[in-house]
């Protein structure tokens, strides 16, 4: 097992340009991650994302776009002091490389940067709560969902 | 930041200590002799890793004879593979749902064009 890398590889049946706004629209992000992204499509613009209610306890965490090629390439930085430009060794580095095959796509996954930011950073994002796990994200979408069932008289 | 996590994610991140770690857990335990005789590096190299990997408390040495004996601080490497994982998973999740979402939106766009 390479310590300092993760790497992951899925299969989705959409198109690239389709997965591309998924994985890097703030609106989409949104969805899949924390509760709230705010930020550019454009390299090197200061982002953040919030997990929890920025208003109540929540964290506020930096995120700056590195690379966006649609529909090809996204890459980002994250977990960087938000005062400082995110650069190698002070965040982690994320990219998605979006490949066609066949109907769909192959999503590839990395996030490097664990090495030279340690180990507290490794486990930080353990302790965001990420409001998308659970019944949290569940129970939301499973009412409408049942209050299009009819039940037979 | 944690002083002694770093330590403990960089003991474990070279290549040479996690393949000490895998003889000593399978050896049930060994010496610096006994390690450098299965390893293409020497003796002494063994010694300063396994000073690295005691410090962090990934292995424990008792004296034997003229060497030391060390074993794997099995809960110490537990905790430090746990917490890799943990990190691997989230994303697992997080591909999930890109996946569910991406595949609702062709769904959808499907079902308009018909």
């Amino acid at each position: 097992m390479e310590f300092g890398t993760i790497e992951r590889e899925i299969y989705i049946e959409a198109a690239p340009e389709v997965v591309f706004e998924v994985v890097s629209s703030p609106d989409h992000l949104k969805q899949w991650w924390p509760d709230d992204a705010r930020y550019e499509l454009v390299p090197g613009s200061p982002g953040h994302i919030v997990f929890g209610d920025r208003d109540a306890g929540g964290t506020v965490v930096a995120f700056t776009v590195v690379e966006a090629l649609p529909p090809r390439t996204f890459s980002f930085r994250w977990t960087h002091p938000t005062d400082e430009a995110a650069v190698q060794g002070n965040s982690l580095l994320v990219t998605f490389e979006l490949t066609p095959s066949g109907g769909g796509t192959l999503l590839r996954m990395t996030e490097v940067g664990f090495r030279e930011m340690g180990w507290a950073a490794a486990v930080l994002e353990h302790q965001y709560r990420e409001h998308t796990t659970g019944w949290d994200f569940y129970l939301p979408r499973i009412a409408p969902y049942a209050a299009t069932v009819r039940v037979r008289p | 930041m944690n002083a002694v996590d770093d330590d403990l994610w960089s003991a474990i991140g070279d290549p040479t200590r996690r393949r000490m770690l895998d003889l000593l857990l399978v050896d049930g335990g060994g010496t610096a002799t006994s390690l450098g005789q299965q390893l293409p590096v020497t003796r002494q190299a063994v010694a300063k890793h396994l000073g690295v990997l005691d410090r962090v408390g990934l292995v424990r040495a008792a004296p034997a004879g003229r060497e030391k004996r060390y074993l794997v601080d099995e809960a110490q490497l537990a905790r430090a593979v746990a917490q890799l994982s943990v990190v691997g998973s989230a994303w697992d999740a997080r591909l999930q749902r890109i996946k569910r979402i991406a595949e609702t939106i062709r769904h959808n766009q499907q079902k308009q064009q018909n």
